[in-house]
Order: C-alpha cells, then sequence, then structure tokens
C-alpha cells in the first residue's frame, strides 16, 4: 500500500491576497514534510473557478515548486483536465514532460474530462464532446512524449509534423492515470492500461465492485503506450490524532465542511442534460443516511481515515484487502483545521499507521508492458 | 462557505402558501409535458435571494420549468414557475418564487397540498416539430417567453429534475416545503435555450437577472406529485433545521 497526499487547495472566505498566500504556503510545507516521512506520491488537482473548493488552477506550476522543495516524492500532475478549450494536448505534453525534467523522474500524469458546469461552462466547452477529448489525449500523449517527431489528423485536434519537447526524463514517459468519478470510467482506463485515480470517496462495497471490474478488464487491455499502469488509487481524508474523539470532532469539521464547498459547485447535469454525464460526483464526502434527507450526514462514513491510529490501520487495511494500491489523503479543506493540526496529524500517521503497511518498490505498478507480459503473460 | 442572508419575512412571507395539512396524498398526471429552460444569471445579489437555510449554487442558476398536463383532477392545466437553483444542506433543490398557471381550481389544490406559490394567468405552452414554447400573460403584458429550438433526443434519465422548495405558513410557522416531484419521462429532448423575455417584478424575485443561457430540455411522461416527507425552517441550516413530517 502507497499513501499520498492530495491537494485541492481550498481557501476560506474572504479570498483575501493574504489568505491565498498562506494556503499555497502552508501547503508547500505539508509536501516537504510528506517527503521526510515517507509519504509516496503528492497530487495536485487541476480546476478552475472552483470558489473556496479548489484554487489550483497551474497545478504544474504548484508541482514545480513542490520538486524544487522535496528530494524523493513522487508528483502527481492531475488530473489534467483534457478539454481542448482549457489545455491543448500538445501544451499539456509539453508541461508534463518538462516538469518529469525538472524532477529527474518523478511524474505522474493524470487526466480528466472536468465534472462541474463551472468550469466547462466557464471555458464554454461542450460537455458533450470531454470523452472523446479525453480518448484523443490518452492516445496523443504518449507518442508525444516518444516519438522524435510527431503529427496528428484527429477528430478533435490535428497537427502538421513537429518535436514536441522536452521529452519526459523517465523511460518511456510518465505513468498515465485516469480520474475516476463516475461509475464506469474504470473499465475506460482499464481498457486503455491507464491507472484508475479515484477521485470520489467510494465505499467499501462500491470500490470493490469496481475493483474487480478494472482487474478483469485490465487483463485484455489495449495499451495506449509500451507501459501500462494497472493501479488503483483511492481518495479519503485524513486526520489521525491520538484521542479517537477530538480525531473525530475536527476530522468531521473538516470533512463536512469540504463537502458543503462541493455541494456549492454546479455540476455538469445538473446544468446540462447529456448521456456524457451519467452521474454526478467529485470529491464529496460519502453519505450513509437517506439521500433526500437534507439534515443527512453527521458520523464518520465507513472507510474514511479520520480517527485514532487503530482506527485509521483498520480502515486502510480494509482498503487494501480490497486491492486498493494507493490511497491519497485531502488534509484540509479551507484551513478548518490550522497548520499544526495538519502537520501533527500527518507526523503521526508516519509514526503509528505507516509501519503497519509494506513499502512497496517504487517501480511497482508501472513496469514497461514487455516486462509486465514476461512476469504475467496475459495481456495480449 | 456561502449561505443565504435574505430575511425570511420579508423574502418568503409574500409568496408564502397557507397550508393547513402535510399529510398531502400522492397524485398522479400522466402524459404530461415539460419544458424546462436553465439560465445563468447575474451573481451579485444571489445570496440575497435565498433564506440563511439554504446556499447558493456557483454560478448562480434560474430554473424555468413549465408544465402541460392535460388531465388532471383540477382539469387540464398549463403551469410555469420561475426557480432559483441552491442547497439545502449539501442537497439540490429550487427555490420557487412565484408560479402562475390557467387553471383556478389547479391553481388552488397545488398551493394547498404542495405549497405551490400560484397565481392565475394566461399560460400558452406550444410545441411545434422544432420548437416549444412557453409564454405567460398577465394583465395584458408578457412577463414570460421561453422555449427551446432544434430537438435531440436524449435517454429517459439524462434530465435532471432537482427536489422544489416552497414556502408555506404553517401552523408552526414559516416553512419551505420539500416537494420531491418524480418525473418519469417517456421520451427526452434537449435543444437550444431560447429567453426572449423575463419580467423578473412579476416573479417574486426582482433582481434576478438572466445572464447566460445553459441549456433547454423537454419531456413527456408521468408526474407524480408527492407526499410530503420534510419541511425546513427558513431561518436555519438544513443540519438542523429540517423537520421530518
Amino acid at each position: 500500500m502507497k499513501f499520498g497526499i492530495f491537494f485541492e487547495l481550498s481557501v476560506p472566505r474572504p479570498f483575501t491576497r493574504e489568505v491565498e498566500q498562506q494556503v499555497i504556503v502552508n501547503a508547500l510545507e505539508q509536501a516537504r514534510l510528506a517527503d521526510e516521512l515517507g509519504f509516496d506520491v503528492i497530487w495536485a488537482v487541476e480546476h478552475h473557478f472552483l470558489e473556496g473548493y479548489s484554487h489550483c488552477s497551474a497545478p504544474e506550476l504548484f508541482l514545480t515548486a513542490v520538486a524544487m522543495q522535496t528530494e524523493r516524492i513522487r508528483l502527481g500532475h492531475g488530473a489534467v483536465v483534457t478539454v481542448r478549450e482549457i489545455n491543448h494536448p500538445i501544451r499539456a505534453a509539453e508541461r508534463g514532460a518538462f516538469l518529469d525534467q525538472l524532477s529527474r523522474g518523478r511524474v505522474e500524469f493524470g487526466t480528466a474530462r472536468s465534472s462541474t458546469w463551472t468550469e466547462l461552462g466557464g471555458f464554454q466547452a461542450d460537455p458533450d464532446a470531454t470523452k472523446k477529448e479525453w480518448d484523443e489525449f490518452v492516445q496523443v500523449l504518449p507518442r508525444m512524449w516518444t516519438e522524435e517527431r510527431f503529427s496528428w489528423d484527429g477528430n478533435c485536434f490535428s497537427m502538421p509534423e513537429r518535436a514536441v519537447l522536452p521529452k519526459p526524463f523517465q523511460d518511456p514517459h510518465p505513468p498515465l492515470w485516469v480520474t475516476v468519478t463516475s461509475s464506469g470510467t474504470e473499465r475506460d482506463a482499464a481498457e486503455r492500461g491507464l491507472g484508475a485515480l479515484g477521485v470520489a470517496t467510494a465505499s467499501y462495497a462500491e470500490q470493490e465492485r469496481r475493483l474487480q471490474e478494472y482487474r478483469r478488464t485490465i487483463q485484455n487491455c489495449d495499451p495506449v503506450s509500451d507501459i501500462v499502469n494497472d493501479q488503483v488509487a483511492t481518495l479519503n481524508f485524513l486526520y489521525c490524532h491520538e484521542d479517537l474523539e477530538r480525531a473525530a470532532s475536527r476530522g468531521m469539521q473538516m470533512l463536512g465542511y469540504f463537502g458543503m464547498l462541493n455541494a456549492n459547485l454546479l455540476f455538469t447535469r445538473e446544468a446540462y442534460p447529456t448521456r456524457a454525464y451519467q452521474s454526478l460526483a467529485n470529491v464529496a464526502p460519502p453519505s450513509r443516511r437517506d439521500a433526500s434527507d437534507p439534515s443527512a450526514g453527521a458520523s464518520i462514513p465507513e472507510g474514511v481515515c479520520i480517527g485514532d491510529p487503530k482506527r485509521i490501520i483498520d480502515a486502510a487495511k480494509n482498503w487494501e484487502s480490497l486491492g486498493v494500491d494507493n490511497v491519497n489523503f485531502l488534509l484540509n479543506a479551507a484551513e478548518i483545521l490550522n497548520q499544526e493540526e495538519v502537520l501533527a496529524s500527518m507526523r503521526l500517521f508516519a509514526r503509528e499507521v505507516m509501519p503497519a503497511f509494506p513499502r512497496p518498490s517504487r517501480t511497482e505498478g508501472s513496469l514497461p508492458l514487455h516486462r509486465q507480459r514476461e512476469a504475467q503473460g496475459q495481456c495480449s | 462557505m456561502l449561505v443565504g442572508t435574505g430575511d425570511p419575512a420579508t423574502l418568503l412571507s409574500p409568496r408564502a402558501v397557507a397550508m393547513d395539512r402535510l399529510d398531502t396524498a400522492p397524485e398522479v398526471l400522466e402524459d404530461v409535458s415539460v419544458l424546462q429552460v436553465l439560465c445563468e444569471i447575474d451573481s451579485s445579489p444571489e445570496c440575497a435571494m435565498l433564506p440563511p437555510s439554504l446556499h447558493p449554487t456557483l454560478p448562480p442558476l434560474l430554473n424555468w420549468q413549465a408544465w402541460r398536463v392535460p388531465e388532471s383532477p383540477w382539469g387540464a392545466f398549463d403551469l410555469a414557475m420561475t426557480r432559483i437553483e441552491c442547497r439545502s444542506g449539501v442537497r439540490p433543490r429550487a427555490l420557487l418564487t412565484q408560479g402562475y398557471v390557467d387553471n383556478r381550481e389547479a391553481a388552488r389544490v397545488l398551493g394547498e397540498r404542495w405549497g405551490f406559490g400560484l397565481e392565475v394567468a394566461a399560460v400558452t405552452f406550444e410545441h411545434r416539430y422544432d420548437e416549444t414554447r412557453c409564454e405567460v400573460n398577465r394583465h395584458g403584458e408578457t412577463i414570460l417567453s421561453i422555449g427551446l429550438r432544434d430537438p435531440e433526443p436524449l435517454g429517459m434519465r439524462d434530465i435532471q429534475y432537482v427536489s422544489a422548495l416552497h414556502a408555506a405558513r404553517l401552523e408552526r410557522g414559516l416553512r419551505l416545503i420539500q416537494c420531491d416531484t418524480a418525473y418519469e419521462p417517456g421520451r427526452a429532448e434537449r435543444g437550444t435555450p431560447l429567453v426572449d423575455h423575463f419580467d423578473a417584478e412579476q416573479w417574486g424575485e426582482p433582481r434576478l437577472i438572466p445572464v447566460y443561457p445553459v441549456s433547454a430540455s423537454l419531456s413527456r411522461g408521468r408526474v407524480t406529485l408527492p407526499k410530503l416527507r420534510f419541511v425546513c425552517r427558513p431561518d436555519e441550516l438544513a443540519f438542523t433545521g429540517t423537520e421530518t413530517i
């Protein structure tokens, strides 16, 4: 099991320049500590216009700062929004490769198509087109990274032959992921040999169903490149404190507040009827109560890593037993927790929880395809 | 966290319907056409247009819904409503600011049993091959003209309808009635939204300024007016202010 940090950079109101600065400074300090403590990866999302929920609109810059301040932790660039109005595929490839060079090969590259009307509408993007654009992005990115010169005549974009530069540090390229919010996207990931980056918190039962579907499908994948990334990551919240009651109280404040920030957003399907977005999903805390009851959502939901070390070990062991490879944690929401609480939670987690999980080797899960085939003899 | 700042008494009381009882039975309406047009609105007054129990959406969204009901226990009727999309707790809702219906008995019953704040006016619902329009005329003036052009088919479950909140005066005081109307379309379409005229003054909230039409949809099928299950205090967040019926 690997553990990661997932940065949304959510910001409390009012959005003063000083508050935004402090959120970024605090996140960088958390990233440095994560590197020291042995966390495996730092993910930085790409979102636009999501007031309060996420001000992480330029994750490549944030991750560059992290790269310069850390030694070994991997850098999850993601997910990069694969919508033409938001990112051109050439620019996405260039930025990913450049960050990989700057960090000497520490990049994990996530892809996503955005789930909110807040974002898609802001860029006047067509929600019906985002899935096919994503599909084309993930086909061309590995080729831009590996072919000396590249040309493309596609449905969503075309380009004459050019050298997309620089090439990534990792050979052949950074592992590719796709965010999984809607049920069914895990199958899209598996079919293309991409890692499944869960960004919507899910119950054990739902995660188990998705995992089985993913593992079954990736056996016969048609990978977009020479490497298959067969890892499954899930998203969680982390607040670890010796006192379970204190942990529950403060952790649930964070989780509840993040849920409210999430609820403010206008999801695509709510604003724009479309077949392309079948569910309302984003990073939202799960609720066990009647979905129509507006007062629902008070106790710690199953599987959420809020509690004392024992409770968190139990939760993480459950995820591990389901076959989850990585758990990525949100550490805070709009600075509900103060920085000392966040850092103490991380330290306690590293001291008491991490030793309960064996450390995997760095390359596990993203081997070159020929080596995976040699090892498994499965992927056709 | 964004939350409504409007005073419930001044915001909701003028549009609140008197309800004597909440134990209403469901009512099934067959073959109902539902035109829904969604439009982004000027964000500056949004929090002031919601009571403290509700949260705005980002961006703020106006939800017009028009029904053509060919048959009901109260006769056929055409209905048009203006609603503000919002959140009660973390749940999507649409707060009714004002509705108009062309059937006096329907206005009375929908108000008494489900808290719809409706007045009588001339509501026309025109459906042609390439366009569906709803117009509302009151005292000789057009106060709403919306529509959908160039429809294309959708799946039956591709349109999302959110539960409505209706202001009502109950024995226990001013409350928001949560009306979980069930829509079971037999066909569904999406088209280009048309927003030709909207007189906000006539729709209970003069601060509503449409700025960016987002979508229009049309469905046809069964609509079930529900058994009521929850009411909300307008002055308290849903987590503590929700009352189970």
